[in-house]
């Protein structure tokens, strides 16, 4: 039991973020720019717009494992 | 501006305005509205017998900021470029009552032409320049501590200039605007509207520290016993012999106070103007018998309809913005359309000819090319998947996609239907289509579905 | 057959300091299709870009990956490099390890380890990636300038000297907008007309 609470405790949820390539991608340069730290398990997708982002690219991140997804734009 | 009209590659449309703007870089194509002018510039010589002749006179002079007066058919100013009068149509007897017309009796030329119409001219052009300019803030309809501009002796800057213009309605006589007579005491206060969030615009004008000083200086050349005190907030004199300037008008006795003013009113002939010295910490009360006020500038209005037209965007106050603030000044978001002058942000003259050659010299690169490449990564579509529902057209923001009759062999059948086609000078590459697309016909190409599906993939597989 | 170059930058101490490139360069050799993997301290600077084109060509590679700083600040400059190899600059894919990875994070084995799945992210993306080939438009060499203040004036002066057609546009029955209202201008007090 001990050990199950621990490994709840260590989980960290996976994120996909889409992120528009004109603001939002911008804006997470932006952030590495001003050395705002921020945890390491989340990962980008750079996209041309959010427009972009096809509801089947959000389906398909979840049913790979990702624990949430992140739409930015 | 003579250089300009004698230029034999400049032609200029005045009294024109822009009512669509179709295409995209290197081929747009513009629809101009040239409003009537009810003269014919191909005949008008511009001799002047005409507005000499016409009876409707004491029309407030637009370009005299209200201190002049002109006729019904007026040139703006003498040195008018094109020297071609134009009707004003709400003040011509001719055209409200029908009776008059002295003026066509009188052209030499047969110039005039109550008939004329307004005339729709369709060009093409590689590049726009938005060099819109800029008005000034409408102080009067916020500042009742000012006197809600009904006091006749508090004048803004630009009624100044034209007052102090040796061709303007008073012959660069600095009179007052109420009984004609010389003033002696003149104060003027900068920042009306500017950095004032109360009741103007949070942004500093940037001009007005500087003409301020220059109308100091002229009014101490022209009335040596005048006494100007200036009321500021800060001075700003960031510029090559700015600071000088400033000094050269405190030295020759401008007498510059550090405050606001939370008052002006009229006592006899004469305006008291109440504030505060923030510096000595105490009230002053200045009795001026001129009050100029330096008033902020703002945007052109319709800058809401050029924006539009050109799918440009206008910051919170209207001024254009350009693409990046320090690398790219006088580019647009819009590929082809470029900034110039105090449309992007308050500016002084010589940051405005700095501008204007910089976006010269970019649309002479973009010409000098004599083609553009376009981005590849743009959308495609697969023709033969491609069922034609039309919904790709109705998410594109650039009009990029139409639908084209295509033909194509069926069991041995030619049929003709319709497919999407991109046009690759208007696509941008944004992939709204893509998302939009029920059969996932059009792919985005750079950011194809099975690129980005296979980055999900990778990223999720490290889980 | 899809031969992948993995270019790992160190950016002097900026990625190196939080990501172990070497072991981001040894996790990339075990991505599929990649068939070269190296590191380097300054990828965009001259050297960096001749060890990029000589790679290429040595190692017969036809997709490269760049993990870098954001493609926002040298796509340009690689694009250039990979073309300059003989490859379609489309080929190209960075993986952003700088802005959105050493920068942000400061545990150097979870900063090595989003580094890893980045560069696998633009791999896989690589491994689907296609030549592309932009299309030439004719331009229409006449300029519309609108609003003919001083701005606008000078802007048609300068591109009519340059031999172009200029069509300046003004609202006003004249030119020349609000400059020449004004009287004098400073700071020189010369005429504004």
């Amino acid at each position: 039991m001990p050990g199950e609470l621990n490994a709840a405790e260590k989980w960290e949820p996976k994120i996909i973020a889409f992120c528009c390539n004109w603001c939002a991608y911008a804006g997470a340069d932006l952030a590495g720019l001003n050395r705002k730290k921020y945890p390491a398990n989340l990962l980008v997708v750079r996209v041309p717009c959010s427009g972009r982002v096809n509801p089947q690219f959000v389906l398909r991140a979840f049913q790979k494992g990702a624990d949430a997804v992140l739409v930015a734009g | 501006m003579v250089a300009a009209a004698q230029h034999p590659n400049i032609t200029i449309a005045s009294y024109a305005e822009v009512e669509r703007v179709e295409g995209f870089i290197g081929n747009f194509k513009v629809i101009i509205r040239k409003k009537a002018r009810s003269v014919d510039e191909n005949k008008c010589t511009g001799c002047g017998i005409c507005w000499e002749a016409c009876p409707s006179r004491n029309i407030t002079s637009e370009f005299d900021e209200g201190m002049g007066k002109r006729k019904a058919i007026y040139l703006p100013f003498k040195q008018a470029v094109p020297a071609v009068p134009v009707i004003d149509r709400e003040h011509c007897r001719y055209f409200q009552s029908g009776k008059c017309g002295i003026c066509r009796k009188k052209c030499p030329s047969g110039a005039i032409d109550f008939k004329q119409e307004d005339e729709i001219i369709e060009k093409e052009f590689g590049a726009i320049v938005i060099a819109t300019g800029y008005e000034l803030f409408d102080w009067a309809s916020v500042y009742g501590e000012y006197g809600y501009g009904q006091i006749p002796d508090v004048i803004t800057s630009m009624q100044f200039e034209r007052m102090n213009n040796a061709s303007g309605p008073t012959e660069g006589e600095i009179l007052r605007p109420s009984d004609g007579k010389r003033p002696r005491n003149i104060a003027i206060i900068t920042c009306v509207g500017s950095r004032d969030d109360a009741k103007g615009r949070s942004y500093c004008s940037r001009v007005c520290c500087m003409y301020t000083a220059k109308h100091a200086h002229q009014i101490l050349e022209k009335i040596p016993d005048a006494q100007v005190f200036v009321f500021y907030m800060d001075i700003r004199a960031p510029g090559k012999n700015y600071e000088e300037f400033y000094r050269r008008s405190v030295e020759e006795g401008a007498v510059y106070i550090r405050g606001r003013v939370s008052r002006i009113y009229r006592r006899g002939e004469l305006m008291v103007v109440k504030g505060e010295d923030t510096l000595l910490g105490r009230q002053v009360e200045v009795e001026a018998d001129l009050v100029i006020l330096a008033t902020a500038i703002v945007p052109s209005t319709g800058f809401q309809k050029i924006s539009e037209l050109t799918g440009i965007t206008a910051d919170k106050d209207g001024f254009f913005q350009e693409a990046h603030p320090k690398l790219r000044p006088v580019e647009t978001n819009t590929a082809g359309v470029f900034l110039a002058g105090a449309c992007q942000g308050p500016k002084d003259i010589p940051d405005t000819v700095a501008q204007a050659g910089s976006a010269a010299a970019k649309v002479t690169a973009l010409f000098s090319k004599g083609e553009i490449e376009t981005d590849p990564m743009i959308a495609e579509v697969n023709k033969a998947n491609c069922s034609g529902c039309g919904l790709c057209l109705q998410v594109c923001p650039y009009d990029a996609i139409t639908l084209k009759a295509t033909k194509e062999r069926v069991a041995g059948v030619e049929r003709e239907r319709n497919v999407a086609e991109v046009n690759a000078g208007l696509c941008r590459g944004c992939g709204a289509c893509t998302t939009a697309c029920p059969s996932g016909t059009i792919n985005l190409k750079g950011f194809t579905n099975e690129q980005i599906l296979s980055e999900v993939d990778a990223g999720c597989l490290g889980n | 057959m899809k031969r992948i170059g993995v270019f790992v930058c160190h950016c002097g101490t900026n990625i190196a300091s939080k990501v172990d490139v070497r072991s981001l360069v040894e996790s990339a050799r075990e991505l599929q299709d990649v068939a070269y993997a190296a590191d380097y301290q300054f990828m965009c600077s001259e050297p960096g870009q001749k060890l990029l084109v000589n790679s290429i060509r040595e190692h017969d590679l036809n997709r490269v990956v760049i993990a870098s700083c954001t493609p926002r600040l040298h796509e340009e400059t690689f694009r250039k490099a990979v073309k300059a190899a003989g490859l379609n600059p489309y080929l190209l894919e960075i993986a952003n390890i700088r802005e959105q990875c050493a920068w942000v994070h400061d545990d150097r084995e979870e900063a090595t380890r989003k580094a890893s799945e980045l560069v696998s992210m633009a791999v896989a993306k690589a491994r689907n990636s296609s030549a592309l080939d932009s299309t030439r438009i004719p331009i229409t060499k006449s300029l519309l300038v609108i609003g003919a203040g001083i701005a606008g004036i000078q802007t048609a002066l300068d591109v009519a000297d340059n031999g172009y057609d200029v069509m300046l546009l003004d609202r006003e029955p004249t030119i020349g907008g609000n400059m020449v209202k004004l009287d004098k201008t400073f700071p020189t007090l010369d005429c504004s007309a």
